[in-house]
């Protein structure tokens, strides 16, 4: 009795092991294990066994029973891991396909230089001024010392709309209408940034619209070392800590002293290249203490406040920040350009 | 302005290279813009001659020469040239040379045999052609037998002379005459200047007075002066005033107009030599030019006088537009033997109203316009006597005519030192802005606790202590003031609320996808035409502008509309054919035209999105975006924007489909306007594929935007879910559907969304099925089913009621 047991247990695991799948392991527990198993059919016949041997032989049937079971886990963990180790190679993918990719918004290269010089200005507590587009030749030209028919006009070439009224050529016009809207002698922190509009032929250096951010300092004791100290720390911000600045005597109707300040050039750090004429330096940004003229003008008393202003071309930023060559870009909006900020 | 190095070592010595100068001159606010080096390239060009020459045996142009350049030895070229010989002195180009047209000079061989250099032809030194003989300019340049061998063939070539290139600011007349650049040079340099001896020699019997009559007719003129010179023989000036002139940019012509020349750039007071015989009545006047009169030029072109035109004339007619252009009868040619030399001073404002209406930009009127020195007129037409007289070619009769109505005063600013230190925000002594002040011409005395500065005659642009400021800052150095920053209150730093608007709405359409673009304020009637702008427009009232850059763009835009839509054709004819783009920008409307005041400006939105929905891709769709993409994109910015609670409505506008146009209202007024570009417009711009776009103004959306945001706070218990399909009219629409069922919902009632549109079978023709999804709930409890069906059936019952709606099976 015992012998054909352990016959049939080790008949049991073999095919056991030999099980390919969960269904054949499934017949085969029915097959050993079931009600109708073989197991259980030797403990039905038990009854033709001594009373003695009846514990014996069925405590000998339980434990094989326990091992066929035993073998029967054994071989289903085996199985499962098999399967999901063949489902996971079976849903492999090629994982350097492209993603599915969402339209992306960009904001115009402009408006993000526009957005950094704001910040850097807003931070050292100036407000943002506006002013209209479409503007008065006084505002435009004569608050700032510029009477019709003087020279300096030359500068900068206008679209008027009738004698008196022109497209804005700067964005100066907002100090007078800062100062005027003001109580007078009362400080001024402010930029005011906008397209202006000059009658320049289009081309890879200018354009007759651009855009243009003035600034204005007006307190009591405010000096042409202030002017310095401020139109540096603002331009080692918007570059780098290590651009040299340079200012240079130079000459504006509005301010006196006056100043064009240079930056070493960011393409070849000062050594000359084609970008900088091989002078090393460029031209960035141009500024002066105000007009004793422009503050009476606009009822501010030159001997009690005095202040600076300067004035800056955000596409000139902008060209040097980004390796831009051609203003054109700019207002030819094409995506693939736009899209790259 | 521009002037050569030589002219200024007339007056002034330096040490300093021409570099090195313009740098100087620069940093003080007279701007070098370009050092012009005629000897560019030539460092390894030196003279030699040929000791022998012989065919090369392999070829029958080619000739060795072997040359003595100066060294122990001889060198071996071989040149392709024919017009050389045995003896001749020749440039060469020695190894190592760099040409100015680029070529670099190495060791070589020719067919077998070696050279050593070249020989170099006039072209190849870069040598002025104008000036050459045909035979000069043929093959190599043949040195005169004289000239030295083995030295530097820019000095034998005149080639040797550097040009400084200004661009002088307007304020600084002063510096447009070699005497005040060499005034600046003496200051910056610290060397000693020693200007022209003036003198001259009345060495005719005949009395200037005597012969013309000079006089002033107009304020504009303030002096006006004039010497007369007899038996005067025109012909060439001197080679060393030639050269001057040319390294002033200027040709010389003869030499009575070159002196005059000379003297303009000179000393900086434009001249005018007129023909005394040709002169009517031998008087000449300054005066306005009488309406009609007629004015003929020296460029032999003739105009007809506005009245404006500040004219010299004789007792018949104008002889010649005042510091613009001389006359032609009056010109002075070879015949010309008495010659009037007339110097004025000319009001600037007026010489540049007629430089520029007649187009007419001279040497002469440049001056003008940023004024002359009028006390150094007489100087001026006694140096150009006494160039004449120095040369031999004419005799100088006695006096000058000189009629000098108002004499000009002495300009005196008064200063103290700590007003010019506190506007630089400098330490400086007062001996030291003395010692600026004085080197540049003023004289300076102490007054009180002040000073009194006597402002220089060529410095009329100096008038109050803030430009002494700068004289004294630019001479002391921008570079030597310490930077500092402002101090004083602190100060708020701040956009205003419309600002900070517009950069939310750039914010918010950039995470929508929609990329912002810039477009010129400038329109024209045939995109206006394009975009079927209807004639009575509004629109079409735009605002034109005098003097357009080019026909093309003569109008100030009255929509963003057109820019938007030329940029999406641009970019369409670069094969970019997926957009979304916006413009945030202002529009303009006359208050009336013809424009006598400002404009109004609105700030407008616009969008436009069109072409494919997704990127290209492998797993990507290629649906076509449509109208619900951009109502929808429209729908997110004004839930960004805090609008809510606005209506949708079909509508009109001239540029979009008629049936693909949605109103965004609140009340009566519209907010968004959104469509398909008709497919009219679609075919004046050209393009087949479909475009939409959207259109607000930012006022008005400020308007709508909620002052302050407070949170819903999330809810306890769930909400219940009911769908309602009902079957309606084709053309019912779908919003005013939902506005119903919002209003009919009960207190419970959340939400509506409408998730399904149906029409095929099982819908009869002419009906649709519209499936929506209600949402109710309720803060306090779990609602029942009860509570919900009850309200689900008011709601039925309201929208079988108003739209004839039938539950759907």
């Amino acid at each position: 009795m015992e012998e054909k047991i352990a016959e049939l247990q080790a008949a049991a695991v073999a095919e056991i092991k030999a099980a390919g799948d969960m269904t054949a392991l499934n017949d085969i527990r029915v097959k050993y294990l079931g009600k109708k198993g073989e197991f259980t059919a030797i403990l039905r016949g038990m009854g033709n066994l001594s009373a003695e041997e009846r514990p014996k032989v069925g405590k000998i049937v339980n434990v094989a029973k326990a091992a066929v079971e035993e073998a029967i886990n054994a071989q289903a963990g085996e199985l499962k891991a098999k399967e999901l180790s063949a489902r996971l190679a079976s849903e492999k993918i090629d994982v350097t396909l492209p993603g599915r990719n969402v339209p992306q918004g960009h904001l115009h290269p402009l408006t993000l230089t526009m957005q950094r010089i704001k910040d850097i200005f807003v931070h050292m507590g100036f407000s943002v001024e506006e002013g209209p587009e479409i503007e008065r030749d006084y505002f435009n030209f004569e608050a700032l010392n510029l009477p019709k028919d003087h020279p300096a006009r030359d500068m900068q070439d206008s679209f008027y709309i009738t004698d008196e009224i022109l497209m804005r050529s700067q964005t100066s016009p907002v100090q007078a209408r800062t100062m005027q809207a003001n109580e007078p002698n009362k400080p001024i922190r402010m930029i005011a940034p906008g397209r202006v509009y000059r009658r320049d032929e289009y081309d890879a250096t200018h354009s007759p619209m651009f855009t243009q951010v003035e600034g204005l300092v007006i307190d009591k004791g405010i000096s042409f070392a202030d002017l310095k100290g401020t139109l540096e720390l603002f331009l080692h911000q918007i570059f780098n800590e290590n651009v040299g600045v340079r200012f240079r005597p130079s000459f504006f109707p509005f301010t006196e002293p006056s100043a064009e300040v240079d930056i070493s050039c960011v393409m070849c750090h000062g050594e000359g290249c084609k970008v900088c004429k091989g002078t090393g330096w460029l031209e960035i940004l141009g500024a002066g203490m105000v007009h004793p003229h422009v503050l009476e003008m606009s009822g501010y008393d030159p001997k009690v406040v005095s202040g600076f202003a300067f004035g800056l071309g955000v596409e000139r930023i902008a060209m040097l920040s980004y390796g831009i060559d051609d203003l054109r870009l700019f207002y030819d909006n094409d995506v693939r350009f736009l899209q790259q900020f | 302005m521009q002037v050569s190095i030589k002219w200024l070592n007339d007056y002034i010595k330096f040490n300093e290279t021409a570099e090195e100068l313009a740098d100087k001159y620069t940093m003080s606010g007279v701007p070098v813009e370009n050092v012009i080096r005629a000897d560019e390239g030539l460092e390894k060009v030196v003279t030699g001659r040929i000791e022998k020459l012989e065919a090369h045996p392999d070829s029958d142009h080619l000739q060795i020469c072997q040359m003595n350049v100066g060294e122990s030895e001889l060198v071996q070229i071989i040149t392709g040239a024919q017009n050389v010989a045995e003896g001749q002195i020749v440039p060469v180009a020695m190894v190592g040379a760099h040409l100015p047209n680029g070529l670099h000079i190495k060791k070589g061989k020719l067919r077998g045999l070696p050279s050593n250099g070249m020989l170099c032809s006039a072209e190849e030194l870069k040598m002025d052609l104008t000036k050459l003989t045909d035979e000069e300019k043929d093959g190599i340049y043949i040195l005169p037998a004289d000239t030295p061998v083995g030295v530097p063939a820019k000095d034998v070539l005149g080639l040797d002379d550097v040009v400084l290139e200004f661009e002088l600011t307007a304020n600084r007349a002063d510096c447009f005459s070699v005497v005040g650049l060499v005034r600046e040079a003496a200051v910056l340099t610290g060397n000693e200047p020693h200007y022209p001896e003036i003198t001259v020699k009345e060495d005719d019997e005949a009395k200037a007075a005597d012969m013309i009559k000079i006089g002033i007719d107009s304020d504009l003129c303030d002096r006006f002066a004039a010497r007369v010179i007899k038996n005067v023989k025109v012909g060439p000036s001197p080679e060393w005033m030639q050269q001057r002139l040319e390294g002033a940019g200027i040709r010389a012509i003869n030499n009575v107009v070159d002196v005059t020349n000379f003297v303009m750039v000179e000393l900086g007071q434009p001249m005018h030599a007129y023909d005394y015989d040709e002169i009517a009545g031998h008087s000449l006047t300054a005066r306005l030019a009488k309406e009609g009169e007629n004015l003929h030029t020296l460029d032999d072109s003739s105009r007809i006088a506005k009245g404006t035109e500040l004219v010299i004339a004789d007792a018949e007619k104008p002889a010649g537009l005042a510091g613009v252009m001389g006359g032609l009868e009056s010109e002075v040619t070879e015949k010309t033997t008495t010659i009037v030399l007339e110097a004025a001073s000319f009001n600037g404002a007026s010489i540049r109203r007629t430089s520029r209406a007649c187009g007419l930009h001279s040497e002469a009127s440049g001056r003008f316009e940023r004024g002359v020195d009028v006390t150094a007129i007489p100087r001026a037409l006694d140096r150009a006597c006494q160039l004449m007289q120095e040369m031999g070619a004419c005799t100088v009769t006695q006096g000058m005519v000189d009629v000098y109505p108002t004499q000009k005063e002495q300009t005196e600013i008064h200063y103290t030192a700590e007003q010019i230190n506190a506007r630089l925000g400098t330490q400086l002594s007062a001996a030291k802005m003395m010692e600026i002040l004085t080197s540049l011409g003023f004289s300076v005395q102490t007054e009180g606790e002040g000073f009194v500065a006597q402002v220089p005659s060529w410095r009329g642009d100096c008038t109050c202590m803030e430009d002494l400021s700068e004289e004294i800052s630019r001479i002391y150095g921008f570079d030597n003031i310490a930077p500092t920053l402002p101090w004083g209150a602190v100060m708020q730093g701040k956009q205003s609320p419309r600002q900070d608007f517009i950069d939310k709405i750039k914010e918010v359409l950039v995470g929508l996808g929609m990329t912002e673009e810039l477009s010129f304020s400038f329109t024209n009637t045939d995109l206006l035409d394009k975009m079927l702008v209807p004639a009575d427009s509004k629109l079409r009232q735009a605002v034109p502008i005098m003097n357009p850059l080019t026909d093309d763009y003569p109008l100030v835009r009255t929509s963003l509309l057109t820019s938007i839509m030329e940029n999406a054709v641009r970019n369409f004819s670069r094969k970019n054919m997926d957009l979304r783009l916006f413009d945030v920008a202002p529009v303009f409307f006359p208050k009336a035209l013809p424009v006598t005041e400002q404009p109004d400006e609105v700030v407008k939105l616009v969008g436009l999105m069109t072409g494919r929905r997704n990127m290209v891709g492998w797993n990507q769709t290629n649906d076509m975006i449509d109208f619900y993409d951009m109502k929808g994109l429209v729908e997110e910015l004004l839930a960004s924007l805090s609008i809510s609670k606005y209506t949708v409505e079909a509508g009109e506008h001239f540029a979009l489909h008629p049936g693909k146009t949605a109103l965004f209202k609140k009340g009566r007024e519209v907010i968004a306007t959104l469509g398909e570009l008709h497919p009219q417009a679609a075919e004046n711009f050209g393009i087949k594929q479909k475009v939409y776009l959207f259109e607000m103004d930012v006022e008005v959306l400020m308007k709508y935007t909620a002052k302050n945001f407070h949170f819903d706070s999330l809810p306890k218990f769930p909400a219940t879910s009911r769908d309602l399909a009902i079957v309606v009219d084709k053309d019912t629409e779908a919003s005013k559907i939902e506005q119903v069922i919002t209003k009919n919902g009960g207190k419970h009632f959340k939400s509506v969304t409408l998730f399904d549109v149906y029409t095929g079978e099982h819908v009869a023709e002419g009906k649709k099925s519209l499936a929506f999804n209600l949402q109710f709930q309720s803060k306090d409890k779990t609602l029942t089913d009860e509570e919900a069906d009850t309200a689900f059936h008011n709601i039925l019952k309201a929208v079988e009621k108003q739209f004839g709606a039938e539950l759907r099976a």
